[in-house]
């Protein structure tokens, strides 16, 4: 059928590349529809993620410890939470974090993109794309016990890995920065698949011709994608961007599992204080307090982000 | 491909072939290793009356009998595939009216959806479970398969893919008499295959290995999904061995790599097709 | 090709309408027996036995009572948090348990919030629970006393013993050391075991929490990270029960910090120098599972565990000539440090006559066997340690388990006051720095905990 002929076929791509064909059509059926299709996840969201929200904005403002009666503590919470020198510590730490991970998430991503995407056969195109994409199928949960028996200091792969080749044995998680580290990297390990493949899509919807056009005009490779791939892919970097940093802002389970968030607080992130104080200090508007704060900033973040995206982003 | 160029042309680009191989196979043997160090520790128990290591299945036989593991993948799978498939229908459904549709306060109802996103999980998860009481199905698997159905991140990923497709295709149709309806059935829905594969996917993955909501969201033991289940062979005060508890994480990976298998056809047309391979 | 994609669709869709309609039983949970029904409720860590036990347990207790129905819920936390997390939001939704089990960590916040005194039950009922406390070494049930009331029957415990391997300790030319060894025995015997040691090998391995982690030597030192004092009242209990023993009072009260006294810091700087010279596991590692493999393989030649490591070394391949026990070294005391657990009614439960029965039923003698078949844990009563561990399946010393509350009748539970786990997240968090920042860093580090711990005990 003719339909599948069409000049832009459907792709990866075009999640990526908005602006295209935004079909404005108000219609009486239409409005039918709009209610309908709207309704599961408006009514869903509203349900299952507004009205805990609500409740959680509320309790921020009483004391409540789930046996007793809340009890109204104005801003009390939030004055606690910026005072505690623990949560100031967490929310440094998942900051500098965000900033780090988000950065060698993107740039492993997209060079794996870029050379995934070169000249060889299919099918060891298909292999790779595969193996790369794996760790996005295994529970962070899991991951971060295996990593934890591997950097072991003294037992671990890691060290007797480094041992042959004649390096002592570092502290992976007895140190702040080896424990930093050992989170980045295995939080990165785990993440970057889905970036790796939004990446493959942004990258194929770059038509061929504006390389050769290019290239008669006498530009080589690193100009060529310092020129026209990095802008031509912008889209999908925005896309990229924004969901690794809300992801990395609410980064949870492979501290907890593999330091708990020690050696004292160096590992501790904003979301690991806000289960802290709900579950172990029995300090549920405490927690709500931070939960917000934490929600603000995020959506700041992505403001910011949407708001760059005016200037750098090139929709083609 | 376009960076093919980009690569094997420009003189200026320095890794070559040989430099893009090297990476890869180190990128792929870092991704690997981690996953088959565990397959191999779970391959290699040690035996309790003959005090060897030995290799063979000893570990995943252990695996059945400490925990009804049918029963849990069972959970896993019902809950993990009905998830998947409402995610599929209700981003697609609200995707594709935020991308072809204008409403009054669409934009801030958009805006709303994706805020939902920015809430960490542990801040909003008791009442939840107050509210999956409230509806009568505390302790059920549909507790934790109903407030799973909708899906903020889903429904942006949509929306985005909808809005890559032609507007003309949309206008032909209205031309040839089809209603709005008939427009997404006919041809909108069937184009957005990769779109829904994505998050058919993502949402398997995601759900499929979350720990925390199945802990906190059920009760009987019947209802455990299979993390929540895996636990038990870590032991009392931690003293299950490590090859049965690293037998449980390979068994209950197992699934998940079905899935991926089986997802990366409609993946790959997505991603390929347009690029005139 | 958009014809096959709809009709593939619509196919797929049917399919997965009729699958959801088969699997509605198993969707709505109609398929759990005994659900919905008014049973008395009992919370207990998924982890503690497998299934099968569990259900023995249930079928023993429904002989002895056919008219209560009991419905287990099994929690599948990771540790005592998670468990607390999910007990929490079962009592925040109204669905709250009859029963609990509950360890040391939590017993005092339990006590002080949730749980229901068992004064009246234990008094109504004292002709049968005499045969129970006669069985049962004191401390251990002082553990569980709170402002004067009892709150839990213990059914099992474990202290802190020194597990070493044998292997190891032949290596190295050594005996097994003596019941009343000292601290600098102890440097020793490591020093030795690190000669002789194959790489890589550690002499004393360690880790990071609360109990066994450096509580150990801060009780055989006599001290603590909090100050210790005991609570008034109890009288009733102990004339009754205990006749022969000295009141012990109303139970522990851990209400002030304490980590800068001598004795503190002199423990602590022992243990620094034990992670300086290379003898000690620098102590922010991995956790329970990847210590019995290292143990297992000869890797590690010292640990402290308790009785419930017999069954972890037996999984793992570890004949039980391997390795054996003894206990702490002696510096001002030889105080060993322990942890207990057992049921607690919960004040909110309306079926307390009932819940009273099983904790009856628990810690009778057919009860504590059937709920532990295997040696993962020391058991309250006496005479039960026997059948677990003797006739060759615990190591040569197990009678070490139980001897140390008689050896040494101060020993006693971890600090664990209401604010237990801000103090475990308070102490955990600082012991790395006290004791790798070399001898001087001892005193600073100790200051940061003193500063959390206050902090800590401030939140109710």
């Amino acid at each position: 059928m003719s339909i599948t002929t069409p000049t832009a076929a459907p792709t990866t791509a075009a999640i990526t590349a908005p602006g295209a064909a935004a079909g404005a059509s108000k219609r009486g059926g239409g409005r039918a529809l709009i209610a309908v299709f709207l309704a599961p996840t408006v009514i869903g969201l509203g349900l299952f993620s507004f009205i805990p929200i609500i409740a959680s904005v509320v309790l921020a403002f009483f004391r409540w410890d789930i046996i007793t009666a809340p009890q109204f503590v104005g801003l009390d919470n939030f004055v606690r939470a910026a005072t505690n020198p623990t949560i100031r510590v967490s929310f440094l730490n998942t900051i500098g974090f965000v900033i780090v991970a988000v950065a060698l998430q993107l740039a492993v991503a997209l060079l794996l993109a870029v050379l995934v995407q070169s000249k060889m056969p299919t099918w060891l195109r298909a292999f790779f794309r595969s193996t790369l994409f794996f760790p996005l199928i295994l529970s962070a949960a899991s991951v971060s016990l295996v990593m934890a028996y591997l950097f072991n200091q003294e037992f671990g792969l890691v060290n007797q890995f480094l041992g042959l080749l004649g390096i002592g044995k570092v502290g992976w998680l007895t140190t702040g920065i080896g424990a930093k580290t050992v989170v980045l990297l295995v939080y990165v390990w785990q993440n970057f698949g889905f970036t790796f493949l939004l990446f493959l899509g942004g990258l194929a919807a770059v038509p061929q011709e504006v390389y050769e056009a290019s290239s008669i005009d006498g530009a080589t490779g690193w100009a060529q994608f310092r020129q026209i791939t990095l802008p031509l892919i912008s889209p999908t970097m925005l896309v990229a961007t924004v969901m690794a940093i809300i992801n990395a802002l609410q980064i949870f389970d492979q501290p907890y599992v593999l330091t708990r968030g020690g050696p004292g607080d160096e590992t501790r992130t904003a979301v690991m204080v806000i289960y802290e104080s709900a579950f172990r200090q029995l300090d549920f508007g405490g927690a709500s307090a931070i939960g917000i704060v934490l929600t603000l900033l995020i959506m700041l973040v992505t403001g910011i982000q949407f708001q760059l995206s005016k200037r750098f982003v090139f929709y083609g | 491909m376009s960076t093919q160029a980009v690569l094997s042309r420009g003189r200026g680009f320095a890794i070559g072939r040989i430099g893009t191989f090297v990476l890869l196979i180190a990128a792929t043997g870092l991704t690997l290793g981690p996953v088959i160090w565990t397959v191999i520790t779970a391959l290699t128990p040690s035996d309790a009356v003959t005090h060897t290591t030995s290799f063979g299945f000893a570990a995943f036989a252990d695996v059945f009998a400490k925990i009804p593991v049918w029963l849990y993948i069972w959970n896993s799978v019902l809950v993990t595939l009905l998830i998947a498939v409402g995610q599929m229908l209700s981003a697609a459904m609200a995707g594709y009216v935020f991308a072809r549709y204008e409403f009054r306060a669409k934009k801030l109802l958009f805006g709303m959806i994706l805020a939902t996103m920015m809430v960490p999980l542990q801040v909003i998860i008791v009442p939840v479970f107050m509210l999956v009481r409230g509806m009568g199905v505390a302790d059920t698997l549909l507790a934790l398969i109903i407030p799973a159905l909708p899906t903020a991140f889903g429904t942006f990923l949509m929306r985005q893919y909808f809005m890559g497709l032609p507007a003309e295709l949309g206008e032909a149709a209205q031309i040839d008499g089809s209603g709005p309806w008939r427009t997404f059935f006919r041809i909108y829905l069937p184009l957005a295959t990769p779109g829904l594969a994505i998050v058919g996917i993502l949402a398997f993955n995601y759900h499929w290995n979350e720990f925390f909501r199945p802990l906190i969201l059920t009760i009987s033991e019947q209802n455990f999904t299979l993390p929540l289940g895996l636990v038990t062979l870590q032991g009392n005060l931690g003293t299950g061995s490590v090859s049965t508890v690293l037998a449980g994480v390979v068994i209950s990976m197992i699934p998940a790599l079905i899935v991926f298998i089986f997802g990366q056809k409609p993946l790959r047309e997505g991603l390929t097709a347009g690029s005139g391979k | 090709m958009v014809d096959i994609s709809r009709r593939m669709m619509l196919g797929a869709l049917g399919l997965g309408i009729v699958g959801t309609a088969i699997s509605w039983p198993r969707l709505t949970g109609m398929d759990i027996p005994g659900r919905g029904s008014d049973a008395l409720t009992v919370a207990l860590l998924g982890t503690a036995q497998d299934a099968a036990a569990r259900q023995s347990l249930v079928d023993g207790f429904q002989r002895k009572h056919p008219d209560i129905p009991v419905r287990i819920v099994a929690i599948q936390g990771t540790d005592w948090g998670d468990y607390f997390a999910k007990i929490l939001t079962m009592v925040a939704a109204g669905t709250s348990p009859d029963v609990v089990t509950v360890a040391t960590e939590g017993a005092q916040l339990f006590a002080s919030r949730m749980a229901h005194p068992l004064d009246d039950y234990v008094r109504r009922d004292a002709a049968e629970m005499k045969d129970y406390f006669d069985d049962v070494h004191p401390s251990l049930v002082e553990a569980f006393l709170y402002q004067g009331s009892l709150f839990q029957l213990p059914d099992n415990f474990n202290a802190a013993n020194v597990y070493y391997s044998t292997k190891a300790m032949d290596r190295a030319g050594l005996e097994r050391p003596s019941d009343h060894w000292t601290v600098d025995d102890f440097f020793g015997v490591a020093q030795a075991m690190k000669k002789s040691g194959q790489s890589p090998f550690l002499p004393y391995f360690w880790n990071n929490r609360l109990w066994g982690g450096v509580v150990p030597w801060l009780y055989i030192n006599d001290t603590s990270i909090l100050t210790e004092e005991k609570a008034a009242g109890g009288d009733w209990f102990w004339k009754q029960f205990y006749p022969d023993e000295k009141p012990r009072g109303g139970g522990y009260l851990w209400q002030n910090a304490d980590a800068l006294n001598e004795r503190t810091i002199e423990s602590f700087e022992v243990l620094q120098r034990m992670v300086s010279e290379g003898l000690a596991a620098n102590p922010a590692q991995g956790g329970g599972n990847e210590l019995v493999a290292l143990f297992s393989r000869g890797s590690v030649g010292m640990t402290p565990a308790g009785g419930f490591w017999v069954k972890g070394l037996a999984d793992a391949g570890f004949a039980n000539d391997d390795y054996d026990v003894s206990f702490f070294p002696k510096m001002r005391s030889q105080r060993h440090q322990f942890g207990a657990a057992g049921y607690a009614i919960m004040e909110t439960s309306h079926r307390k006559d009932e819940a009273w029965e099983w904790l009856k039923y628990c810690v009778s003698v057919e009860g504590m066997r059937t709920a532990h078949p295997q040696p993962d844990s020391s058991l309250t009563r006496r005479s039960l340690n026997d059948e677990l561990y003797g006739a060759g399946v615990g190591p040569a010393h197990w009678k070490v388990f139980y001897d140390t509350l008689d050896k040494f009748p101060t020993t006693g539970p971890i600090p664990a006051p209401p604010q237990q786990a801000a103090i475990e997240q308070a102490l955990i968090k600082n012991v790395v720095g006290t004791i790798t920042n070399g001898r001087s860093g001892v005193r600073a580090g100790l200051e940061t905990m003193q500063r959390d711990l206050e902090l800590a005990l401030k939140g109710r």
